[in-house]
């Protein structure tokens, strides 16, 4: 029964309602920053827990959870007053400490005082300027790689189109040099010939050598940007200024002072920008940003090399990114910024400066010269000088052709009377890149055809005719049969064989064209014609194809590509597409025809290829002792040095070699900083404070640079299969005499336990024996003149060939 | 220490102070996983609790083990013939059994068990395994008791795969499914069914493994009996690795690198708070269990080796003369006597074993390659016996009449005469005929004083102290001229017709060119009258010297290290490490043409191939956590993650330093080096695959220590989904090991119809694949 509220007694205990929760309250949720503050466990000091724990040290509890989420999301508008804090926070940069900006100068006076720290580094510049410039004409013959890079520069001036391994930018640079100097580009740079009066190399040498000024100023800067002592700043660019190896390299006309100038910037560019990471996306830090980018840019288009300092660039963003990664704070769209504002900066310009260093040397270089033969026969069609356009346009038989090869770095068919050394022991067939009379071939009937007369009619050549190449000078005929080919094994062989009487039907080729860059397609492409016409020549008993794909012979080939004959038909495979460049033939009519312009990105990227190409082929050769060579080993510790120059008596002599207290001490300390970094680390895992966390974050942040910016430029050498020299370390120094003064920087002239007294005497020593040692050195690098002997004490290494033996 | 003024708060201070642990951090995060962290053991499914029984799991790895013996030893006597380098290790092992030196770059382990198991079976020791394809029946070899060692510890190691991978926490069908890929593994079957090393150091790496996993959890009960038995097992092991073959150093790089992590968290001092004292007890333990005791095995490796092998061998002329000298029966120790002034002597050169030989005929005048000759008599290396091989060496100080005063010394200025020619060796700064870094080497008239200079040469004993003697075989010397210090050298090059083809002499100025040994190999003639005393047959024979253990030791070392790196001749079967893991290339191990039978090296593709997947998850696993955790994001539960972390990455530990050294090297590879990393992706596979079917699993794994909290146990559940796919992948890696079968057991033949069938990979170079005729388009 129901009981009735009315009728029976009900005891009254208390309301009937459940006892209430914390549920039935409204959950007013603290600020965020109430966790932050109140919670101990945040005032741990997160350096003293590793990245687990210290995402774990934050409380589990739902209603924190719920403040964490919604922190991420947090609707802020300029509204929410418990969230600022955060951000008040001064910024702790791991580069230089940041000084407040300096108001606006009201009188000369003031500014000057703003400006006084510049004055040290004015100071050091205009001693590199004595360094550098002075007695810099000394020796008037062509020194060392001058003879390359001088020739190069001419090249520019001629606008004559020539071949090299690296990048344009620096031997245009070069080239302008000689412009404003007054050279007319008409010497011809022959290793230790006397510069005529015509040559004003002393000028060139001059304006080259500022880029070597302009290191020390850049070493200073550069030094201050990562938050040196004052005492380290002098020593970074005391050590730049008296090295003789860098004094010395920048003293002539070569490519390295601007290499090492571009190297120095980009560093410069990189530490700026760092300093600049507390104000994301303001006028300053996008300035920087930009820097970089270009610097990359042009360091890059000087010389490959300016890739390994692309790589410290590269790692040092990847780092930042993975920060700016782990920051929950960080919106998505600031994130996204941040990346698109690298890509574009730090990879799309340089690309961009890079190409456009590609361009103005095809502009400049508009005429024809000694390095034609590297490219397509259609951009060597549009230089002037070149003769391509009188060339019967018609393919018959009878001619005497050229055949470029279209893949990207092809050559020209070529064939001399070397034979194999393995395999059929024939004539060598091989891919070449120099004009030259063993490229040319005539276009010959079969052997069951009657034998080609001038006198009958003209055949011209068609799609699937089947013809029989005879070489020019030799008058053998290309040959395939199944013979391994030499490097690539899968292929036949092919090979120059018989004469003009022997032969068999292995000497048959079937002419298939692929199209016509002109006119099309194949179908619309009736008569084979010179440069447009693109065929492919397929062996008519094997089936195989006519190939070169950069593959480099031995020195029995005399390094040049070979050409092998591919049983598989892939009609895609450029390197199997050939076309006909010079022609000859008296029967027929000149031709007088435009061309199409080839388009820059194909040029760009054949170049390229070629560069890369020659580049791989300069492996050093076991049968030759290159005295000037050197092993990377060789380097940090200054084994061996290197003549640049004839040794005679009366020669002005230059030794390439370091101060060597700056390398032996620079590489001491990569050493030593390895030591270091373990031992902090095992102290870290002890618990013992060494450092408090921005100290140890700048100590980490300059060795990262300086370490890692040093094994980025050493280790490939390593790897490298080309030969190397000694001033290929001259950039990779650079970074280990950041290392040196990092560590003295932090051992002597940052220590806290040292008194000012100490720390003088030790700047005193440092800086007294840089000056002494480049003192008893300058003269490598100044010029020796009269006999070596009589420049006695140089000889702090046995290994070093300063005296003749 | 602790009683610091707190205000002054000075750098390089420790901080004392462990924050209290009074929020537990682990526990606190698995609250997020409160339903898995309870689970019940008894809420899984069935099956999973049927196969996590101890009978099943039993039941499981003998089916496993006796499976492995099954295809391990089938036609295990096929075929009857030397198989590719049994052609090295069967003939090693006759040494052993004659007793005879041999020189390897191997270490002996592995080929003294071969040894032991030749004799064991009444292996004679006389059949020496010349080339790939000498029949065993006909030299009546016991070569299938030879070969079920390997096949023995090839079998072992599947059921010691099942075992690491139940320790290490996984489901049965887990383990199974590791253990089955290298069941079924034609590679695996292949290599261990014949008398090579591989299987001997997969076997041991296995139980290395093995014995590391059972050490690592014991972690909470340290220095305990159990917890040194395991660790000293580990070293053993280790040892026995590295004894089997030279890769095996791979493996104690890997546990190296493993302890060292292990070291570095011991260290730490936020972890577990352990105080120095502590860590150098660990420290030490693990010095002795891993540096001490392996190393002591690996020695005793070595002592058995020079014990066993006492007499002369092929192994000799790699040793030093003071080596050979302990071996009884060496040429050396019989017949090496001292050189005497005027003594008429041939000399050979040690690397390529020719005369130092001379005619009459001149060098051409000029080159092929236009360079210029002095037109001098040709000096060459001569392979034979021949009188022109004689000379005879001419004091160029007076000597006394008799005694000791006529012995040439080291450092002594001599002449090499010519006997045939009566000239004088001679060198000069002009280009030797092939090499035009190096000098040529010529001949100069007895009677023309004018270039006496040009004709001195330092005889410089290798090693040699001022006063020794130069003495026939066993003194190795290189002859350095006066006055250009360049050292006679040859190498194998041909000079042209010219020159009969002979080997090119020339002067190398490299002096410390190691290559540039000479000896004396005879006395020919001399004008002393003990002459015939000193000829072999009025010698009496000499008793073998002995040599301290550790030199010996050294020396084999050194020059294991050294012949190790000159293997880089190239090989048609070699093949690159990045094609490995994609099983893109084979060796061809033998071959038999009127049957068109073949065996060629290749592993089971589905297996290979699943490997290769799983890595490629496994790493991608790992990349998409640390990327989330960079976001503060937990997708995975902590103890699957430290699983993933520490116990898969423990195998992938494994797998790369097995794996990654091998692309820095220039000698010769071969993909039979994968197998090690093979087996341990074999491993990350069957990890992978636990993570994709559970989200749990079997936790904690670790021995609990006395002061150990007590975690929250909870249990991988696979269902039946794993007994399923595990069956049917089963299936395939059988189908797929019976297709290749022929190939991997050489036998049956097949026609060239089938051998395309089974050429999968365009790079796979089988042999008597039928000729496909060309498509004509």
């Amino acid at each position: 029964m129901r009981p009735s509220g009315s009728g029976s007694v009900t005891v009254d205990f208390g309301p009937s309602t459940p006892p209430r929760t914390s549920d039935d309250f409204e959950q007013v949720p603290y600020p965020p920053s109430h966790w932050a503050n109140a919670n101990p466990e945040e005032e741990l000091p997160l350096y003293s827990v590793n990245e687990e724990k210290a995402r774990r040290r934050v409380p589990k509890h739902t209603g924190v959870q719920q403040f964490a989420s919604d922190a991420d999301n947090y609707d802020d508008e300029g509204k929410d007053v418990y969230s600022k804090p955060r951000s008040f926070k001064a910024y702790q940069s791991s580069g230089r400490p940041r000084y407040p900006p300096t108001p606006p100068p009201t009188s000369i006076k003031e500014f000057l005082l703003q400006n006084v720290e510049h004055v040290t580094p004015v100071i050091y510049t205009l001693l590199a300027c004595w360094t550098r410039f002075h007695n810099i004409g000394l020796s008037n013959t062509v020194v060392w790689d001058e003879a390359h890079f001088g020739k190069f520069g001419s090249h520019y001036l001629k606008r004559e189109f020539y071949f090299d391994v690296h990048p344009p930018l620096g031997k245009m640079l070069v080239g302008l040099v000689g412009l404003l100097a007054g050279y007319d580009g008409q010497f011809e740079f022959k290793s230790g010939a006397e510069y005529p009066d015509t040559v004003p190399y002393v000028a060139m040498r001059v304006m080259l050598a500022t880029f070597g000024v302009g290191m020390v100023p850049l070493g200073w800067y550069t030094a201050v940007e990562l938050g040196m002592s004052q005492w380290a700043c002098h020593l970074v660019a005391l050590m730049v200024l008296f090295d003789v190896g860098w004094l010395c390299i920048s003293r002539f006309i070569l490519l390295d002072a601007m290499l090492l100038f571009f190297t120095f910037l980009t560093v410069f560019c990189m530490t700026k920008f760092h300093n600049q990471q507390y104000q994301p996306f303001s006028f300053d830090w996008w300035t920087w940003l930009v820097m970089t980018g270009l610097s990359i840019g042009w360091v890059t288009s000087i010389k490959l090399v300016g890739l390994f300092v692309t790589a410290l660039v590269g790692l040092y963003t990847i780092e930042d990114l993975w920060d700016k990664f782990g920051d929950l704070k960080m919106s998505v769209r600031d994130q996204l910024r941040h990346w698109a504002a690298r890509i574009a900066c730090l990879i799309v310009l340089p690309i961009l400066v890079f190409m456009a260093s590609f361009k103005l040397h095809f502009m400049v270089l508009s005429h024809s010269g000694p390095g034609d033969a590297q490219m397509s026969s259609l951009f060597q069609a549009n230089l002037e000088g070149n003769d391509f356009s009188r060339n019967p346009l018609e393919i018959a038989i009878g001619s005497r052709v050229t055949l470029k090869n279209v893949g990207y770095g092809g050559g020209l068919l070529h064939s001399h009377v070397q034979t194999y050394p393995i395999g059929s022991a024939q004539q060598q067939v091989t891919c070449y890149h120099y004009k030259d009379d063993n490229n040319e071939w005539n276009l010959l009937p079969r052997w069951e055809e009657p034998p080609y007369d001038p006198k009958t009619p003209l055949r011209y050549l068609k799609h699937n005719d089947i013809i029989r190449l005879s070489h020019g000078p030799t008058g053998r005929n290309l040959h395939s049969h199944t013979v391994p080919a030499p490097v690539t094994k899968l292929n036949h062989e092919v090979s120059c064989y018989g004469n003009a009487t022997v032969g068999d039907v292995h000497d048959y080729w079937r002419v298939e064209v692929v199209d016509d860059i002109k006119r099309g397609r194949k179908e619309k492409v009736d008569r084979i014609h010179s440069l447009t016409t693109r065929l492919r020549f397929r062996h008519n008993i094997l089936g195989c194809y006519l190939r070169a794909a950069n593959t480099v012979l031995p020195q029995w080939g005399f390094k040049q590509i070979e050409v092998s004959c591919i049983p598989e038909n892939s009609p895609k495979d450029a390197h199997t597409y050939w076309n006909v460049e010079s022609h000859w033939n008296d029967r027929l009519p000149a031709g007088e025809t435009k061309y199409y312009r080839s388009p820059f990105l194909r040029d760009f990227w054949h170049l390229n290829v070629a560069m890369m190409t020659s580049n791989n082929a300069l492996v050093p050769d076991p049968d030759k002792e290159d005295i000037l060579a050197s092993k990377p080993f060789d380097w940090p510790f200054l084994h061996l040095g290197l003549r640049m120059c004839g040794w005679g008596d009366t020669q002005i002599k230059y030794y390439l070699m370091g101060t060597p207290l700056i390398w032996w001490g620079s590489a001491t300390s990569l050493i030593a900083s390895l030591i270091v970094l373990g031992v902090y680390l095992l102290r870290q895992q002890r618990k013992y404070t060494d450092m408090d966390p921005n100290e140890w974050d700048h100590f980490l942040y300059v060795g990262k640079v300086a370490f890692l910016g040093w094994a980025l430029h050493y280790a490939p050498f390593l790897i490298m299969g080309r030969v190397t020299y000694l001033h290929h370390y001259l950039p990779t120094l650079y970074f280990a005499v950041l290392m040196l003064a990092h560590l003295l920087d932090h051992f002597i002239f940052s220590s806290r336990r040292l008194v000012l007294k100490t720390k003088a005497i030790a700047f005193g020593i440092c800086a007294g024996s840089i000056l002494l040692c480049f003192w008893w050195f300058k003269s490598v690098a100044f010029g020796i003149s009269g006999p070596i002997q009589n420049h006695k004490g140089l000889l702090w290494r046995k290994s070093w060939n300063i005296y003749e033996q | 220490m602790a009683s610091k003024s707190p205000q002054a708060p000075r750098l390089r201070q420790r901080q004392v102070a462990v924050p209290t642990q009074d929020i537990d951090d682990s526990r606190l995060h698995q609250e997020d996983h409160v339903g898995e962290v309870y689970q019940n053991p008894r809420r899984r499914h069935p099956v999973e609790k049927l196969l996590e029984t101890r009978r099943a799991s039993f039941i499981v790895v003998s089916v496993l083990t006796a499976l492995a013996f099954a295809l391990r030893f089938y036609k295990i006597n096929q075929p009857d013939q030397v198989v590719f380098d049994e052609v090295h290790f069967g003939k090693f092992a006759a040494h052993y059994i004659s007793r005879e030196y041999y020189f390897d770059v191997h270490p002996p382990f592995a080929k003294l068990l071969f040894g032991l198991a030749g004799w064991f079976v009444g292996f004679d020791g006389k059949f020496l395994f010349e080339n790939i394809g000498d029949s065993y029946t006909d030299n009546h070899v016991p070569y299938v008791g030879m070969r079920a060692l390997p096949a023995i510890l090839g079998s072992l190691t599947v059921p010691v795969v099942y075992a690491i991978m139940k320790e290490s926490g996984y489901s049965t069908v887990i383990a199974a499914f590791s253990a089955s890929i290298i069941l079924f593994d034609n590679a695996h079957i292949a290599q261990s069914r014949l008398i090579l090393l591989d299987a001997t150091l997969i076997f041991f790496l296995s139980l290395t493994m093995y014995s590391y996993i059972r050490f690592k959890k014991l972690r909470y009960l340290p220095f305990s009996t159990e917890w040194w038995t395991w660790l000293t097992l580990t070293g053993a092991f280790m040892a026995c690795t590295w004894g089997s073959k030279v890769n095996g150093i791979l493996t104690v790089a890997t546990i190296g690198i493993a302890v060292l992590i292990d070291l570095w968290d011991i260290l730490d001092v936020k972890k577990e708070g352990h105080t120095m004292e502590y860590f150098w007890r660990h420290f030490t333990a693990r010095a002795i269990g891993l540096i001490l005791v392996p190393f002591i095995i690996y020695l005793s490796f070595f002592y058995v080796h020079f014990a066993v092998l006492t007499k002369s061998g092929p192994g000799d002329t790699f040793m030093s003369p003071a080596f050979q000298e302990t071996l009884s029966g060496n040429e050396m120790l019989l017949n090496s006597q001292e050189i005497k002034y005027l003594d008429t002597v041939t000399l050979r050169h040690k690397d390529t074993k020719v005369f130092l030989h001379s005619h009459i005929e001149r060098y051409p005048l000029k080159y092929e390659d236009g360079r210029i000759s002095s037109q001098g008599q040709q000096v060459t290396g001569y392979g034979h016996n021949d009188t022109n091989n004689n000379w005879q060496i001419i004091p160029t100080k007076a000597l006394p009449e008799a005694g000791r005063g006529r012995y040439v010394r080291h450092g002594d200025v001599i002449q090499l005469l010519h006997v045939n020619t009566q000239s004088y060796l001679l060198t000069h700064d002009v280009a030797s005929p092939l090499m035009p870094t190096n000098q040529e080497f010529t001949t100069w008239p007895k009677d023309d004083h004018s270039r006496h200079n040009d004709t001195l040469f330092y005889i410089n004993i290798n090693e040699g102290h001022d006063g020794d003697v130069v003495k026939s075989k066993s003194g190795h010397f290189k002859l350095i001229h006066g006055s250009t210090r360049v050292a006679l050298w040859t190498h194998t090059k041909q000079l042209p017709e010219w020159a009969f083809k002979q080997q090119e002499i020339n002067g190398n100025k490299g002096a410390t060119e190691k290559s540039a040994t000479w000896f004396i190999q005879d006395i020919i003639d001399s004008e002393d009258e003990d002459f015939k005393n000193r000829t072999e047959d009025h010698v009496e024979p000499k008793k073998p010297k002995s040599m301290n253990f550790f030199r010996k030791f050294g020396e084999l070392q050194l020059l294991m290290l050294q012949h190790n790196a000159g293997l880089t001749a190239s090989h048609p079967y070699a093949s690159s490490p990045i094609n490995w893991p994609f099983l893109l290339s084979g060796i061809s191990f033998w071959t038999e043409n009127d049957s068109q039978k073949q065996i060629y090296l290749i592993g089971n593709i589905v297996g290979w191939w699943t490997c290769v997947i799983s890595l490629s998850i496994y790493v991608g696993i790992l990349g998409a956590d640390l990327l989330a955790r960079r976001r503060g994001l937990d997708p995975i539960p902590d103890p699957v993650r430290n699983r993933l972390w520490n116990s898969t990455g423990f195998f992938m530990l494994v797998w790369g330093v097995h794996y990654a050294p091998f692309f820095l090297m220039s000698r010769q590879l071969f993909i039979h080096h994968y197998l090690p990393s093979h087996l341990a992706s074999a491993m990350i596979a069957g990890s992978v695959f636990s993570f994709i079917l559970s989200e749990t699993v079997n936790y904690p794994v670790s021995v609990r220590g006395p002061s150990t909290r007590a975690h929250p146990k909870q249990y991988a559940d696979l269902g039946i989904k794993a007994p399923i796919i595990f069956v049917g992948f089963s299936v395939a890696m059988l189908v797929v090991l019976l297709f290749f079968a022929p190939l991997t057991y050489g036998t049956p033949g097949l026609t060239g119809e089938q051998v395309n069938a089974r050429r999968l990979l365009s790079t796979w170079t089988l042999h008597f694949a039928a000729k496909v005729t060309a498509e004509v388009v």
